[in-house]
């Protein structure tokens, strides 16, 4: 996509956003909407790490309520003003995931996948039994001062206002992604990914661009915490469990990961069903682990994949080249 | 003191390799990483609870993981053949979706508070070690696992059965050009591994009580054993297992800080080391 | 000495008993195409493999335009101009053509990395597949994407391995033909590993002989069919 359509999209993306913020009355919808936003930012996280680097996290959680934390103990212990933490704490995480990332970037297939759930459990289960600072099982409150950014918070935290907060990093994020992956950086990933040896024999280092996609995808998904915790004032040991990446990834493989788009569209759609089925959602479990095998089996390209198949300018396009549209 | 807990080790140890055996398997002739394992484990002890609460434990015992093979088969008939041409980690994920309707399902059935099976009266007793009283129930545990063990490695060094899914493990294709019916014996194997992973869970149930949680105690603990002793690897799951056994069981007494974390600590600096394990993966 | 823009010296590469190259020496001038011929396993690619930087050697030295490039890796010695293709076709299946060629052109010649794999694609023909992704080419497109990944950029020195792989005899004479005027007009040396008698003997300024690991013979192609060694061990009575 050309830098100029990717702009436009994102404007009117904004725009969407700005009118159902303005729109909608339901202090309840929007509060729903803004928990699809903000998990639809965590999987953009956890489907970039897929889409660049090929491989499966199941451990993301891990950034997501670590950046609750962090934000949480820098304005307990009153180290910096909080908007100052909130750049602070995305850019320690992304130092930390870079460094952690060339060491596990190495390992090799379902291994990592492994390797990611295991780190994830240390960290919840280190959360949990540390009293102290972090409250332990119970979690912590976060302390957000009274403005953030000079918007006072009986403002910041009205439902359509947080929402559109919400919506907004998450259309500057598909779109920054949109426009990194464009150039060569997207390239040089794109390339490891699909053949680490060739890449080397066309002169590509191969360990520090995985190492920096593995990191890029923490700090977006810190991103979706630090808005979790801006949304709630709280964190508890919960966000760092498995099954919190589980339904990340669930997003990300249902809404379909070859797509930036893809993620975010996976955490509508889940969203929306849970608060759809009603009676049923006790059994939310069974109903997602089917849609996730239906999904991977019928359309590995998931939702956005299929949508993209539909469209009629790709079957044009398809039809005068005389073959299949592939899904890109 | 140091007895007990190097015996818990040992039962802990003990069932981690039937767990393991059975996932190792899985793997070794599917390229499949079963994250639904756990949920097996699960699923095998609520049943085996049932199965115990209208008949009695041994029948449980049985039926259970019978009841589990019997899944294991259907599973790998219908959902590892048909998506053997794809991608590892498409098939990972459709696991995963499994573990999800498995846990379900279970707390759907049997609900979410915990359940307690009760030990066979023939062993609620203890023997005497060296003037250690053991609990009969955990040596037998203890047992089994060893009987699984030498039996496991038995059958794959000496039966014909055996040889085949060692073959088909190292060269499914030319395997199955020899004549040998692969999908057969890998609907057989992954029935077994299911069924491991059920006996595991009814033995466990007497000792670790029935709770939804159960499946995601012991599933990181089968990775980081399975990992560590190399993906595949039989004979690397159980000695990975016996010690991962003995470092829980020693370190929820000596080191309780730090217990919880040092499978993984150590799961980590072996990949670390050993980016495919100790013994090496089968890519 | 120095005139070389590859030298191989006493490259050995043993492992378990095997000795896959046992004491190969090789040169290669400028605007040179040598052409290494010998039956399967003698170690033509393992040759590749040693020079290339993929294998590690047991013995010996690989020196590019004069450096000793030995401890080096694949990176590194692409960076400096040396460049292969794969017998087995190696490519970015779900990359676009022209962005796969332009990345490939990045790394040698960050300026005109657009111009080069423009000029490549247009040489080996792909240009009208240059915004399809690789993974939908057919396989004679795909040989000729892999072959794209290693010319661009202006390789000093560019070995291929057995390029024409599964091409017809028609197509393989097109492309030796096309390869020639190609390397010649941009001053490329080439190593071209073949099983195809005629491609090698015909485009060919020299030819080294393999056998078991070592090297047999090596001269103008004339000589090197000639000689009895060559015909005993490979070509037989059909040469």
């Amino acid at each position: 996509m050309t830098i100029v359509r990717i702009g436009l999209a994102a404007v009117g993306a904004l725009a969407v956003g700005g009118a159902v913020a303005a729109l909608v009355g339901s202090g309840t919808v929007l509060s729903l909407l803004t928990q699809a936003v903000i998990y639809a930012v965590f999987a953009s996280g956890v489907g970039l790490l897929l889409r660049q680097n090929g491989m499966v996290s199941f451990g993301h959680a891990l950034y997501f309520g670590l950046s609750g934390y962090a934000l949480g103990i820098v304005l307990q212990l009153g180290w910096m003003p909080a908007e100052l933490a909130l750049v602070a704490v995305l850019a320690a995480i992304g130092a930390v995931a870079f460094v952690v990332g060339l060491v596990i970037v190495r390992v090799p297939g379902v291994a990592f996948s492994m390797m990611t759930l295991a780190i994830g459990q240390m960290l919840f289960l280190t959360a949990s039994r540390s009293r102290g600072l972090t409250g332990g099982a119970d979690g912590m409150n976060i302390n957000w001062p009274s403005t953030l950014f000079g918007v006072p918070q009986s403002l910041l935290l009205k439902p359509a206002v947080l929402f559109l907060v919400c919506w907004c990093v998450m259309v500057l994020v598909v779109a920054g992604l949109a426009l990194l992956l464009r150039g060569r950086f997207g390239a040089v990933t794109e390339a490891v990914r699909d053949n680490e040896e060739r890449a080397r024999f066309i002169g590509l280092r191969t360990l520090a661009p995985r190492a920096a996609i593995y990191a890029l995808s923490a700090v977006i998904a810190a991103l979706g915490g630090s808005l979790s915790a801006l949304n709630t004032g709280f964190v508890s040991p919960e966000a760092l469990h498995w099954s919190v990446s589980g339904v990340a990834l669930m997003m990300v493989v249902v809404g379909g990961y070859r797509a930036l788009w893809g993620p975010p569209l996976g955490a509508i759609v889940y969203f929306l069903f849970k608060d759809v089925l009603g009676d049923w959602a006790s059994h939310w479990m069974a109903i997602f682990g089917i849609a996730l095998i239906t999904v991977i089996v019928f359309s590995p390209t998931g939702l956005a994949g299929a949508l993209e198949r539909l469209l009629p300018s790709r079957r044009k396009r398809a039809a005068a080249a005389g073959r299949p549209a592939s899904a890109h | 003191m140091l007895t007990i807990n190097l015996f818990n080790g040992l039962v802990y140890g003990a069932l981690l390799i039937v767990m393991c055996s059975g996932l190792a398997l899985i793997y070794g002739l599917r390229r499949v990483v079963n994250f639904a394992h756990g949920s097996l484990y699960m699923l095998g002890a609520y049943l085996g609870y049932t199965i115990a609460l209208k008949t009695n434990f041994w029948v449980a015992l049985v039926g259970a993981p019978a009841v589990m093979a019997l899944f294991g088969v259907l599973l790998d008939r219908y959902g590892f053949r048909l998506l053997q041409d794809r991608d590892p980690l498409t098939v990972v994920l459709v696991t995963f979706g499994l573990l999800l309707v498995i846990e379900d399902f279970v707390q759907t059935v049997w609900g979410k508070s915990n359940l307690t099976v009760d030990a066979p009266a023939a062993l609620s007793r203890s023997v005497d070690f060296f003037g250690t009283p053991l609990p009969a129930y955990r040596l037998a545990v203890v047992v089994i696992g060893a009987l699984v063990a030498l039996g496991l490695t038995a059958w794959l060094r000496w039966s014909k059965a055996g040889l085949f899914v060692r073959a088909a493990s190292t060269d499914p294709v030319t395997t199955a050009m020899q004549g040998v019916n692969t999908d057969a014996l890998s609907a057989g194997v992954v029935g077994l591994g299911t069924a491991l992973a059920g006996l595991a869970g009814v033995v466990a149930a007497p000792f670790l009580s029935l709770s939804p949680s159960m499946s995601s105690d012991v599933i990181i603990d089968s990775f980081v054993v399975v990992v560590i002793g190399g993906l595949g690897s039989l004979g690397g799951a159980f000695v990975a297992a016996m010690v991962l056994g003995m470092v829980q069981a020693l370190g929820a007494v000596y080191l309780p800080d730090l217990s919880a974390v040092l499978p993984f600590v150590i799961m980590v600096a072996v990949l670390i080391w050993k980016p495919a394990g100790f013994a090496g993966s089968r890519t | 000495m120095s005139d070389y823009v590859l030298q191989a010296e006493d490259v050995a590469i043993h492992y378990g008993g095997v000795k896959a190259l046992d004491g190969v020496a090789l040169t290669l001038e400028r605007g040179q195409i040598r052409g290494l011929i010998g039956p399967n396993g003698a170690g033509k690619s393992t040759v590749i493999d040693a020079i290339t930087g993929r294998r590690r050697l047991t013995r010996g030295r690989v020196r590019l335009g004069g450096e000793d490039v030995t401890a080096l890796g694949p990176v590194e010695r692409r960076r400096r101009g040396l460049s292969r293709s794969f017998q087995r076709t190696s490519i970015f299946g779900q990359m676009r053509v022209r962005r796969q060629v332009e990345l490939a052109a990045h790394s040698m010649n960050p300026e005109g990395s657009e111009a080069d794999a423009e000029a490549v694609l247009r040489e080996l023909d792909l240009l009208a597949r240059a915004d399809d992704v690789a993974e939908d080419l057919g396989y004679g497109e795909q040989r000729r994407l892999d072959l794209a990944l290693a010319l661009v950029g202006r390789p000093t020195v560019l070995l291929l391995d057995e390029p024409m792989a599964g091409l017809s005899v028609k197509e393989s004479l097109d492309l030796a033909q096309h390869l020639k005027a190609l390397t010649s007009r941009w001053n490329v040396s080439v190593l071209l590993v073949e099983h195809d008698m005629d491609v090698v003997f015909g485009i060919s300024d020299v030819v080294t002989v393999f056998e078991l690991g070592r090297v047999i013979a090596s001269g103008e192609p004339a000589a090197v069919r000639a000689d009895p060694r060559v015909r005993e061990a490979y070509l037989g009575s059909a040469a």
